[in-house]
């Protein structure tokens, strides 16, 4: 004998999240909707008499073997939402009726199958089941013992990349740019107008050169740079009405004085 | 309450132990062994020391029978007995081959596996594996953990246990078909469709064995066929889980419709791992088969015998008419594969005891055949545009004229084809005549006579490959395009299929006789 | 109400099960599909064993939840190595394979 409310409560926690695998677009969606499946299966494995795999249950599918699900759809991107589109005219529907006919078959068969329930509790508790697993199951275990190794190595085959090349130390790669060519220090920034913005323009040297270099080369590329002049020709030019302006929003020049502090002499 | 130690009887079970055993010690090489050619040579050393000490002791075994039927290792569990001692010597066999294929490599040093699984193919990581000179040698205790699942899963007499060593041999053969040098992205393709379509079909077999543990509450075969006779009126739980265990196995078998991974993964897989598959798996599962039906579900012989004979036919008429249309080479003997699981079927039709000898004869055939062939594929090669050794000319008109550049090879793939149609002379005439014989004594004619008719129609493409390579003259510029190899270990692989097909096809009795006294299943209960 | 009805439900979710396996095109989903009809077969057993007041049905269920986790990560590397090479999961991107 069953709990009823127990039933009603797994069958719905079950076969509802389990529709996702057939409507619902996101994998991830998918592969969470199936953890509340596997929990539903393990309060009824509990509710059946079955406590030990009921915990195994939770620890094995919604713990492990979910979880690496999950990790697998976040490695090849979560945002891929299927493309629900049929390649083959009318698989959907051939899917559909073969999938309801089976579930109607498997219905109608368990429907009609007369098994008498024997009375009797047993409770499969971790005890009880080591008993059985190494006593009458023993020889399954040891062979599924095999079984998980071929699994270790067959992910290890498929998946570990070792490593190709020799590791390179710091040492080694600042060699290898000087080596190459690459300018040892910094490269100087561009040049700087405080009333543009100025990553487009070179730096002036020493004796008022442009330095080419001090220029991203993305900006060269796109032809973007400018030479300056027009700026420079601002700043030197006293006739210009806007020589001494500040800045929109600058304070008045009097603010460049600071007030002085108590106790300090005025200047 | 008290624990009671189980009884098992160890010592029939030495075979699967040295097998698994090895497997297990083999994977520690890999890890203290450093350089990949040494390790390859020991692990070839290994895989092929142990398969033949293992052999060793099936036929040990064997003589110490002296004519019982056999030991029960585990009562419900695992039961040797001559018939499994026939298979595992049969899977051993294979095994050996399959390992001399595994090791063979080209004249430019290349085996057919790729130096490094996990890298995408074609990149410059690959490149920087080869040029290092990576091997995975994993293939080797792979192939060992097959063939112990595979001999395990011929003694089995319990549904999960047979569950559990359907998985142990399957896993290694999905990773063995992700491995292939050349086209890995194609090799990469049929695993996953293989992976797919298997754990859909292990999923079926597992709900049916479900369903009949539910209407008989056993689990191990004989028992099941017990109840199954005490059971007055068979309810459609019952027959349903049936129907779904043997669909299961039957997917293993590749029996149309159950074969649409068939032509993929023997197109995608390295091709000593296609012909390893193609030889071993068919022979496993039809040994399981055989256990199943004769223990569990003989009462249901009535019941699913229109299964049988629907399965049986589809698959002949599908695996001939494919395998028509077929410009891969290695596509059409995979549709051949699909119409020789139709054949297979044809045995089981009334359960008759001479079935028992007739399906472990036509497997050896077919398997050596298959072998062989598949072999030969491997020696025929393009020519790289550095001029090196390319990809397998697989394609049909690569063959023509091949005849006159290497009688040896063409002349043995003309006996496998021939072998493979059941020509008079060539095993695969006694094979097919054992198993038509059977089939007939079980009162299914029509199904022998389809069976026939689909014969004639398959040694038409059989027949149209021998003409190509012997009378037809090669285009132009072919003998630049087309380079035979000379390769040894597979020369030998090649020359022991040759021999044992044109022993089995003249002298068979020797052979015959020996699966005459194995044809007993050994039923501990009755 | 006995635990009859469970296998009722195992039934619903095989079929759900396979129907993702025939319909979906994404490889994760479908072995996801794979995963549950497991998992129903494992809900029929545990009924059954209830039913039949037995721990064997238990045990099975313990064995089919070993080997799904086996068969999880062994399908779960092979669809890493083909999205490596190939930067998708779909089951019919560029068939190589013909049908």
């Amino acid at each position: 004998m069953v709990n009823e409310v127990l039933f009603w409560t797994v069958a719905l926690l079950t076969v509802i999240p389990s529709l996702a695998l057939i409507f619902a677009k996101r994998p991830v969606h998918i592969a969470m909707s199936i953890v509340l499946v596997m929990v539903g299966l393990a309060a009824a494995y509990v509710g059946m008499g079955a406590p030990f795999l009921g915990m195994v249950q939770i620890v094995v599918y919604t713990g492990a073997v979910m979880m690496m699900f999950l990790f697998v759809l976040m490695l090849v991107g979560v945002d891929n939402a299927e493309d629900l589109r049929e390649t083959i005219k009318g698989q959907k529907w051939i899917a559909f009726a073969a999938a309801g006919g089976l579930a109607i078959l498997l219905i109608a068969v368990i429907g009609d199958a007369t098994i008498e329930p024997r009375t009797g509790d047993v409770v499969g508790n971790p005890e009880e089941i080591a008993m059985v697993l190494f006593s009458e199951y023993v020889l399954v275990m040891e062979v599924l013992g095999f079984l998980l190794i071929t699994a270790a190595v067959g992910a290890l085959v498929l998946t570990h990349v070792p490593r190709l090349t020799p590791r390179r130390t710091q040492v080694e790669l600042q060699a290898a740019r000087v080596a190459a060519g690459a300018d040892p220090v910094n490269k100087p920034m561009p040049g700087v107008y405080a009333r543009h913005n100025a990553l487009d323009v070179p730096a002036l040297d020493p004796e008022g050169n442009p330095i080419e270099d001090s220029v991203s080369r993305v900006l060269e590329v796109r032809h973007q740079t400018q030479d300056g002049a027009e700026f420079r020709a601002q700043l030197e030019d006293t006739d210009n009405p806007d020589h001494e302006a500040r800045p929109h929003g600058a304070p008045s020049r009097d603010s460049d004085t600071r007030n002085t502090r108590e106790g300090e002499e005025p200047k | 309450m008290n624990f009671v130690t189980p009884e098992i009887a160890w010592a029939p079970l030495t075979p699967i132990l040295i097998v698994l055993g090895t497997a297990a010690v083999a994977i520690l090489i890999e890890a203290f062994i450093k350089s990949p050619a040494t390790r390859r040579t020991v692990q070839l050393t290994v895989t092929i020391g142990a398969l033949l000490v293992a052999l060793g002791f099936v036929i040990v075994q064997w003589v110490g029978l002296d004519g019982s039927a056999g030991d029960v290792v585990m009562t419900g569990k695992i039961t040797v007995d001559a018939q499994s001692l026939a298979w595992q010597a049969m899977l051993l066999v294979f095994g050996i081959l399959g390992a001399l294929l595994f090791a063979a490599r080209t004249s430019d040093g290349e085996d057919a596996f790729t130096p490094l699984g996990s890298v995408p193919p074609g990149s410059t990581k690959e490149r920087l594996a080869r040029r290092a000179g990576l091997k995975v040698t994993e293939v080797f205790p792979l192939l060992l953990f097959a063939v112990g699942g595979m001999m395990l899963f011929t003694c089995i007499t319990d549904l999960i246990f047979l569950f559990v060593a359907l998985e142990l041999f399957s896993l290694p053969l999905y990773i063995m078909v992700a491995l292939a040098r050349r086209r890995r992205l194609l090799s990469q393709e049929a695993a996953l469709k293989y992976f797919l379509l298997g754990a859909f079909s292990s999923a079926i077999y597992l709900f049916g064995a479900a369903l009949v543990y539910g209407a008989t509450t056993q689990i191990d075969l004989e028992s099941i066929g017990i109840a199954i006779d005490f059971i007055p009126n068979r309810d459609g739980m019952l027959l349903a889980g049936a129907v779904m265990v043997v669909a299961g196995l039957m997917f293993k078998i590749g029996a149309a419709p159950f074969h649409s991974w068939v032509p993929d993964v023997y197109q995608g897989a390295p091709t000593p791992v296609t012909a390893f598959m193609g030889a071993a798996t068919k022979a496993a599962a039809t040994a399981a088969l055989v256990r199943v039906m004769y223990l569990a579900f003989y009462p249901l012989e009535w019941e699913l015998s229109w299964m049988f004979w629907a399965v049986a036919i589809t698959s002949m008429i599908i695996g001939t008419l494919a395998a028509l249309v077929q410009t891969d080479i290695k596509r059409m003997l995979a549709y051949s594969a699909v119409a020789h699981a139709g054949f297979i079927l044809v045995a089981f039709a009334g359960l008759t005891p001479e079935a028992l000898v007739a399906l472990p004869f036509y497997l050896l055939t077919y398997g050596l055949a298959t072998i062989g062939a598949f072999a030969i594929i491997t020696q025929v090669r393009e020519r790289a545009e550095d001029g090196g050794i390319g990809a397998e000319a697989v394609r049909l008109g690569q063959w023509a004229g091949l005849g006159k550049r290497s009688p040896f090879l063409a002349g043995a793939m003309a006996l496998f084809l021939l072998s493979f149609a059941g020509i008079p002379l060539t095993a695969g005439f006694i094979g097919k005549f054992e198993v038509f014989s059977a089939a007939i004594a079980g009162g299914a004619w029509p199904l022998v006579l389809v069976a026939v008719i689909a014969s004639m129609v398959a040694a038409f493409f059989y027949v149209r490959l021998i003409v190509l390579m012997f009378f037809t003259d090669a285009p132009e510029g072919a003998d630049e395009a087309i380079a035979v190899e000379t390769e040894t270990l597979t020369r030998v692989v090649i020359g022991i299929t040759a021999a044992a097909i044109v022993i089995l096809g003249i002298l068979p009795s020797g052979v015959l006789n020996i699966f005459e006294s194995a044809a007993h299943l050994l039923v501990s209960a009755g | 109400m006995t635990a009859m009805s469970f296998v009722y439900l195992a039934a619903i979710l095989f079929a759900i099960g396979a129907a993702a396996v025939l319909l979906r095109r994404n490889a994760i989903v479908a072995f996801m599909g794979v995963e549950l009809m497991l998992n129903a077969a494992n809900l029929a057993l545990v009924a059954f064993a209830h039913m039949y007041a037995e721990l064997d049905g238990q045990i099975m269920a313990f064995f089919v939840l070993v080997v799904a986790a086996a068969e999880v990560v062994v399908g779960l590397a092979i669809i890493i190595a083909l999205f490596r090479a190939r930067q998708t999961i779909s089951l019919d991107e560029p068939a190589e394979l013909k049908g």
